[in-house]
């Protein structure tokens, strides 16, 4: 129990209304925020400045929120299977090897079309993916840290083999579009590929309790009458389907997955089915946040969504590392 | 008897210093006025800049980086050792070739002290506003290290007739804006930019006066363009420029907003070729080829 948030929390209702409230504020303001100088009211209105809205506005408003929900659905995902708190595709190789397979088909390929490129790198990534999986099996279950270190140490290595192609081909600034999130170049017909990622969540929803059940283990998961393999597959192609298409529209957003889960866990409890759809919607208003700052701050020059996301993210997970409360039961 | 060796080793030093006087020459360079060996056989150059412009002269170069990027220029390369790349050189085969000049500059400005170990070496770098200027300034400078001055004087007045031609056809061009793309991204770039001196140097009027500065440019949205809404649009595909043509700069610019500019409805849209003026901004050929371009587009739209 926690006193100070005790009647807050008796009505369940309460964050969910908050989350729509906050919503329903950031889409309006993203909807009125753009480097065009166009009135609220003409927005609305039929001719040119109607194609604004059609065009730019609302595409990059559901372009961030689709970005953000699926990635933080990503994060619960990988957090399940793991059973460690402290892990997201960006920061356990997924990321790290969807951008290497986008390299592999730029420089072997070049001329691939879309389905090529979200195929390569998709497979990169669940190959990456479950590689991460296999070294953590191999961890003493009684060094929970080890598990994010040793997601932080392959990613980075994976990451590095990139950089490191990248750079003998001179294309450490093109592979900047994939490594930093941002949503400037967001447009009706160029932000598409990210309703898979959110329909990818969304097939999540319907596997949740068969995630948790998988992350005790395949005996347990066994014992329980589950296949294990079945359920690790579906898990591992989410995620990886997830974090491929939204690095190949809108590049990498580190955090996401992390920070949003973690938040909605701390008020919420952990019961995956319960907590999925909030945490969707949390991850989806905290990028739209980030995004909405990054276009404001420098109006009308742009900061990087992902950037601005990296700063406030490294403050909430700073947050909860040092503000976990104590069990007073 | 010790006395007259003495004073012989005396007289000879004096001598040398006299003489290694008289065989340098004192040249401008972008970190000032440098004295430089005069009878050099072997050269190697680590900026495409200047190895544009020394190729113009008929200089011929000893060594230069794998990637020269610009067409025009790889011959040169394929006949020159190869040294490592612009950012990073390969000293082994510095060491080996033993130069008696090494002509840096821009992206390789940073190795400039690591490449003194070696051979005396010059930072020629040319960057931003006032690029002509230095490129006219390192044109003649190399002209008198290879005793070249008269074909440096009439490359210069080949070059000044093309700007004040084109000066004298962007005066009522109307405005234009600078784009970078990189893939499915865009930044601009103004006055002080790399890219500056299209405007202040050959006075194509900016359709945004302050665009801050910055290598990269500033990364905008397509709304900002239309906002802008541009006579000109000035393209630089930096995938290009490196040799991928992966996603096309006109593909990225041929959207709905776009399409709403000025410069896009009436096709006044120029696609620089861009390892002129990225990689090798300030090289004698790559500015006669971009005036060019600019200049036939301007050209076409009368």
């Amino acid at each position: 129990m926690r006193p100070h948030l005790a009647p807050l929390q008796r009505t369940s209702a309460f964050w969910p209304i908050v989350l729509a409230i906050l919503l329903v504020g950031l889409v309006a303001g993203s909807l009125v925020t753009g480097a065009a100088n166009v009135s609220a009211l003409d927005l609305f209105r039929r001719g040119e400045s109607g194609d604004i809205l059609l065009v730019s506005r609302l595409p990059r408003t559901l372009a961030t929120i689709l970005t953000g929900a699926s990635l933080a659905v990503a994060g619960v995902i990988m957090q399940t299977l793991v059973r460690n708190r402290f892990v997201e595709p960006a920061t356990t190789g997924t990321g790290q090897c969807a951008a290497l397979g986008l390299l592999a088909t730029l420089l072997l390929v070049p001329g691939a079309p879309l389905l090529a490129k979200m195929a390569i790198s998709s497979a990169a990534a669940f190959a990456g993916t479950a590689i991460f999986l296999a070294l953590v099996r191999r961890l003493p279950p009684t060094q929970p840290l080890l598990v994010p270190l040793t997601g932080i140490v392959y990613g980075g290595i994976v990451g590095s083999i990139s950089i490191f192609i990248a750079y003998e081909n001179d294309l450490l600034q093109y592979i900047s579009v994939w490594m930093n999130g941002e949503f400037s170049g967001v447009l009706q017909g160029r932000y598409e590929l990210l309703w898979a990622s959110g329909a990818a969540a969304l097939a999540a929803y319907f596997y949740a309790d068969q995630f948790t059940v998988a992350g005790f283990g395949k005996d347990t998961a066994h014992g329980l009458g589950l296949s294990y393999r079945t359920v690790m597959i579906a898990g591992l192609s989410i995620v990886a389907l997830i974090t491929s298409f939204t690095i190949l529209t809108v590049g990498m957003l580190p955090f996401v997955g992390l920070v949003v889960p973690n938040i909605i866990s701390r008020f919420r409890g952990d019961n995956t089915k319960e907590t999925l759809p909030l945490v969707a919607v949390l991850g989806g208003v905290l990028v739209l946040a980030s995004d909405l700052i990054g276009r404001l701050i420098r109006y009308p020059y742009e900061i990087p969504a992902g950037t601005i996301f990296g700063v406030l993210g490294t403050g909430v997970f700073l947050w909860l590392l040092f503000a976990r409360p104590t069990r007073r039961v | 008897m010790r006395a007259f060796r003495w004073a012989a080793v005396i007289l000879a030093c004096g001598l040398g210093s006299q003489i290694a006087l008289a065989d340098a020459l004192s040249i401008e360079t972008a970190r000032g006025n440098i004295d430089v060996p005069r009878d050099l056989q072997k050269l190697v150059v680590f900026d495409i800049a200047a190895l544009d412009t020394l190729n113009a002269l008929g200089v011929s170069v000893a060594g230069t980086p794998e990637q020269v990027f610009v067409d025009y220029l790889k011959p040169v390369a394929k006949d020159a050792e190869k040294v490592g790349s612009l950012f990073e050189p390969d000293f082994e085969a510095i060491n080996a070739l033993q130069p008696d000049l090494i002509v840096a500059g821009g992206r390789s400005s940073k190795q400039v002290e690591a490449l003194s170990e070696f051979a005396p070496t010059i930072d020629m770098t040319i960057w931003g506003d006032g690029l002509l200027t230095q490129a006219i300034a390192r044109l003649h400078a190399y002209g008198s290290l290879f005793g070249k001055e008269d074909a440096a004087q009439e490359l210069e007045d080949d070059l000044n007739s093309a700007v004040n031609a084109l000066k004298a056809q962007s005066a009522g061009a109307g405005k234009a804006l600078i784009v970078l793309t990189n893939g499915p991204k865009i930044s601009v770039y103004g006055k002080g930019s790399r890219f500056g001196w299209l405007h202040t140097e050959l006075g194509i009027e900016p359709a945004i006066e302050d665009v801050k500065s910055s290598t990269h440019g500033e990364a905008v949205s397509f709304e900002f363009i239309r906002d802008a809404n541009p006579d000109w649009l000035i393209v630089i595909d930096r995938a290009a420029a490196i040799g991928q043509d992966a996603a096309l700069a006109a593909e990225t610019l041929d959207n709905k907003l776009v399409a709403e500019t000025t410069a896009w409805k009436s096709g006044q849209v120029i696609f620089l070729d861009a390892s002129k003026v990225y990689i090798a901004a300030g090289g004698y050929q790559s500015l006669m080829g971009t005036l060019a371009e600019i200049s036939d587009a301007f050209q076409k739209a009368n």
